[in-house]
């Protein structure tokens, strides 16, 4: 064994105990109180339902019968159209939120710095509101005795006795609204300490404009960037608060199918084999990202 | 400098917070602060006059305390998951009763300790969702029927047409409820003819086609349920929904919704009920069973209804109610009486197949 | 820095982005102040009525507890926790094993609140009756919330770290020798603006959340959402819940405000005494 390397394996096995020390607490506490939790839970999905929804022996593959579309009443298409329908959703909303976040978070940073932690604050405030409330209030706005809808009505758009909300459109627009701030606190986080020599540099190579903003600033604020798209694409797949709200449930999402089959019309293993589903989807849609974002950000650094 | 204000603010968060865990910890367990025994009741917030509360833990010698749930799912799944022996009394609504004491979530109540019980009205101690009262005892009642606009639906049909039939409202936007399905079911039920309290299969199937196809139109705006949906309608963001009579008389009496319609449909409707029961592990059974027959007295039972403006099932409390719940709204005639009906209650299998076609339904 | 032209692009974007924020609480403001039972005009009737209601102040104060404490240790462990992954993990290492605290970290991100939510109470639930601890109530619900906070700090500290050069640690290592210094006087500076951001969207959160505090709450324990959302399964959408919402943002605009005010004021005065201070780094 030489040297070198009995030296890089001691300089690996204290890398490893930092990592523990810092991170192992974090790690732990999330694996014990919710990874394990959860793994008990959804470890139903192979079992049979009773008629009260309980999971009974013998196992079964039903549950996931269930989730490709056959029920007593046979085949349906709507779970996947309810699966299509959130991703689109998601999307959309994800768009959104990016681009209003970044003109508000360069704002933020055009301001004096004594005043920028006061104008992040003001976009996260409205959030500490009640969500249902605020989203009421959202769902008068788009109502139809609202300007936006009259707006919708003088261009044809919309019949003059209904609103915008609720609707796709409403749906879409209350999750943006709903999750604008986790956009925004990582995306000023990351753009905070932007290297400004860097895009003055930038200036002479490629002029202004987009190019410039690609070039210098879009990499620099990457690792914002993707976690915020973490912290909202996620959450809005899976949300059932806004569609019940804002879309009065007539399109359902997959979260409102989800909880449907805990709560309202119990079915334990169907809802169980629902979520492994979704989050294997949800997983599958992570690891594609960190593919992509790799390529993007040039090294592994951008993303966990 | 920054950095300084920074520390100052965590540090000043991290001991409020701190003070507050320890605090928050020590008030957490009620039971642990003091002797006197504890009743747990589980129910809807704002749903008992908090006078009531002070006036039996008095009586009691013990201490009651309310915890909230939103709808009578999401409190089978909590009692189902160790909640029967965290709270001791349930307020659940008369359709899922049956269901309840089927999955043992509650156990049956002793009526000799219930010397209030014939303050009851007739109907209600011996309903058909639960006979003879023997899980549940009933804590406010009201009717199902429907609320329209009438600034903008012009003399609609007294009927469940308003809300199925597209050229009776071609245009103005109107919900049906979202909860556990009974309700919608059984209005479509009552629209096709069937009556209000179908129970064959076919026809359930029929009601929730009908349901999907009420769904595709451009005006239907989506799932809500009675309460929040009339909000919508004294805003005007609908013109009609199914709602509780309670709550239109309610807005009729403090001015906020003069203008708006309420009718039983001619198809029949339905009589909900709210009831108190016992959780099948409850630690103090004893107190329970003191709690409803507390609210069962007379001068408790005026005092309960006068708050919550919701009628009232006990018939000794009558001449003690607001002269407002004694009006037809609150207290249907006997032509409304007639066509309205308890919803049958649902257990086992015929339970599982309701709920997968108000899937479909939903879906 | 940002151009001057592009600056005035900027706040003509941001100010109606920021209207619009707030146009719904407006609106939750104005209806806050409907007429009192059959009078015509506005009124505070709904304020009046609210501050008799003792169930909705236990609520309030059991939401801010919640959430003060929860955001408080996830940013504690999400900080330490985003570090340590961004500093020392192994880059090259593949494999399950590797991989393995990215799959824990997004877990409670991606799994739906419901499911999260039963699942911790089926597992208090188990660990109560086998050893008597963590009996549903308010530490349960702490637990939960902790969880579902950290890997909001733990991403936001991250992101903000990974993009740094790493000689920047080497160099400090070199200065302090002691790692929890390095730490101290390195890290925590650069990544301050990450936490306060983390720090707020835990509380952010964690007073929102009705399902995970629902489930794991024990009796008694009623938070904000909980109580709201009950109170309109019953009485709809009622002035008082309006006033609720708007009494809150309400102080918490005027304690930033206040706070913002206060401190620039006494900066101006310190400044004026000692000379001014130096440009400060990563300043927030």
């Amino acid at each position: 064994m030489s040297p070198a390397r009995t030296q890089a394996e001691v300089e690996g096995r204290r890398q490893r105990a930092r990592l523990w020390t810092t991170s192992g607490p974090g790690l732990v506490w999330i694996m014990l109180f919710l990874l394990i939790p959860s793994a008990g839970l959804l470890a139903i999905a192979f079992f049979s339902a009773d008629d009260y929804g309980n999971p009974v022996l013998p196992l079964s593959t039903q549950p996931f019968q269930q989730v490709a579309g056959f029920s007593l009443l046979g085949w349906d298409a709507g779970n996947i159209a309810i699966f299509l329908r959130s991703l689109q959703q998601a999307g959309i909303a994800t768009l959104a939120a990016i681009v209003i976040a970044y003109p508000l978070v360069f704002f933020i940073l055009s301001r004096p710095p004594a005043v920028r932690p006061l104008l992040l604050l003001f976009v996260i405030l409205p959030s500490w509101t009640n969500q249902v409330v605020r989203t009421y209030a959202w769902l008068e706005l788009l109502g139809p005795n609202a300007p936006l809808s009259w707006l919708a009505h003088s261009l044809h758009l919309l019949p003059p006795e209904l609103g915008l909300a609720p609707g796709s459109l409403a749906v879409t627009s209350g999750l943006a609204y709903n999750y604008l701030p986790y956009m925004i606190v990582p995306l000023y986080a990351s753009a905070e300490k932007l290297d400004w020599a860097l895009v003055e540099a930038g200036r002479d190579l490629y002029a202004a404009g987009i190019k410039l903003f690609w070039h210098t600033v879009f990499p620099q604020t990457l690792p914002g960037l993707l976690s915020g798209v973490i912290f909202v694409a996620i959450p809005a797949f899976g949300d059932y608060v806004v569609p019940a709200l804002l879309g009065g449930d007539k399109a359902m999402m997959i979260g409102s199918l989800i909880s449907a089959q805990f709560i309202e019309t119990p079915d334990w293993p169907y809802g169980a084999a629902l979520t492994l589903i979704m989050l294997a989807f949800t997983g599958l849609g992570l690891v594609a990202f960190r593919i992509f974002s790799r390529k993007l950000g040039g090294t592994g650094e951008t993303a966990i | 400098m920054k950095d300084r204000i920074l520390k100052k603010i965590l540090s000043v968060t991290a001991v409020l917070s701190m003070t507050m865990l320890t605090q928050g910890f020590s008030a957490a367990p009620a039971e642990a602060q003091s002797n006197v025994p504890v009743l747990n009741l589980f129910t809807w917030s704002d749903y008992i006059d908090p006078a009531l509360v002070t006036k039996f833990e008095a009586q009691c010698h013990c201490k009651l305390v309310e915890t909230d749930y939103d709808s009578n799912s999401e409190m089978m799944a909590k009692l189902k998951l160790g909640g029967t022996s965290q709270y001791d009394v349930v307020v659940p609504s008369n359709f899922v009763i049956l269901e309840m004491a089927d999955e043992g979530l509650i156990q049956p109540v002793d009526h000799s300790k219930l010397s209030n019980f014939s303050n009851l009205i007739e109907r209600f101690q011996n309903p058909t969702y639960d006979p003879g009262d023997k899980y549940s005892i009933p804590y406010q009642w009201g009717t199902t029927g429907m609320v329209y606009d009438p600034a903008k639906l012009k003399n609609p049909p007294q009927s469940w047409s308003l809300l199925f039939d597209p050229a009776v409202n071609p245009n103005y936007p109107f919900v049906l409820p979202k909860g556990e399905g009974r309700n919608e079911i059984s209005a479509a039920c009552a629209y096709l003819g069937y009556g209000f309290n179908c129970m064959a299969q076919d026809q359930w199937v029929a009601a929730a086609k009908l349901i999907k196809q009420t769904r595709k139109r451009p005006n239907f705006a989506g799932f809500v349920d009675e309460t929040p949906a009339l909000s919508q309608v004294k805003t005007g963001l609908l013109a009609t929904s199914i709602a509780f009579n309670g709550d239109v008389g309610n807005c009729h009496a403090d001015g906020s919704c003069r203008t708006l319609q309420y009718f039983i449909p001619k198809e029949g409707g339905d009589i909900w009920v709210d009831t108190m029961a016992i959780t099948s592990h409850a630690k103090q059974p004893a107190l329970a069973l003191e709690f409803i027959n507390f609210i069962l007295d007379a001068k408790n039972g005026a005092q309960l209804s006068n708050f919550n403006q919701y009628a009232s099932p006990n018939a000794a409390a009558t001449p003690m109610l607001q002269p407002v719940l004694l009006t037809p709204m609150f207290s249907p005639p006997d032509t409304e009486m007639s066509r309205l009906v308890f919803l049958s209650p649902l257990t086992g299998a015929k339970l599982k197949l309701f709920n997968a076609i108000w899937t479909s339904a939903m879906q | 820095m940002i151009p001057r032209k592009l600056g005035y692009a900027l706040s003509g974007f941001a100010w109606p982005v920021y209207a619009l924020l707030y146009t719904p609480l407006a609106l939750v403001a104005y209806y806050s102040l409907a007429p009192a039972p059959n009078m015509a005009g506005h009124s505070f009737h709904a304020y009046h009525v609210l501050l008799h209601d003792g169930a909705a102040f236990a609520a309030l104060r059991l939401s801010l507890i919640l959430a003060l404490c929860s955001a408080t240790s996830a940013t504690a462990l999400g900080t330490l926790l985003g570090y340590g992954l961004c500093r020392f993990r192994s880059r090259n290492a593949r494999g399950v094993l590797a991989q393995l605290p990215s799959l824990i970290i997004y877990t409670p991100i991606i799994m739906p609140s419901l499911v999260f939510g039963i699942s911790e109470l089926i597992f208090f639930n188990f660990v109560h009756s086998v050893t008597g601890f963590l009996a549903a109530g308010l530490q349960t619900m702490l637990i939960a919330h902790i969880t579902f906070e950290i890997p909001y700090v733990a991403l936001t500290v991250f992101g903000r770290l990974s993009g740094l050069d790493q000689n920047l640690f080497e160099a400090s290592h070199d200065l302090y020798a002691d790692g929890l210094k390095s730490f101290l006087y390195l890290v925590i500076p650069v990544v301050q603006p990450a936490i306060i951001g983390g720090f707020l969207l835990g509380i952010t959160l964690s007073i929102d959340d009705f399902t995970i505090s629902f489930f794991t709450a024990g009796p008694g324990s009623v938070t904000l959402p909980i109580y709201i959302y009950s109170a309109i399964a019953r009485k709809g959408i009622s002035p008082e819940i309006n006033a609720l919402g708007t009494l809150m943002i309400g102080t918490i605009i005027v304690i930033a405000l206040l706070h913002f005010f206060i401190s620039r004021q006494r900066e101006r005065t310190r400044q004026g005494v000692f000379p001014p201070p130096q440009q400060t780094k990563g300043a927030v």
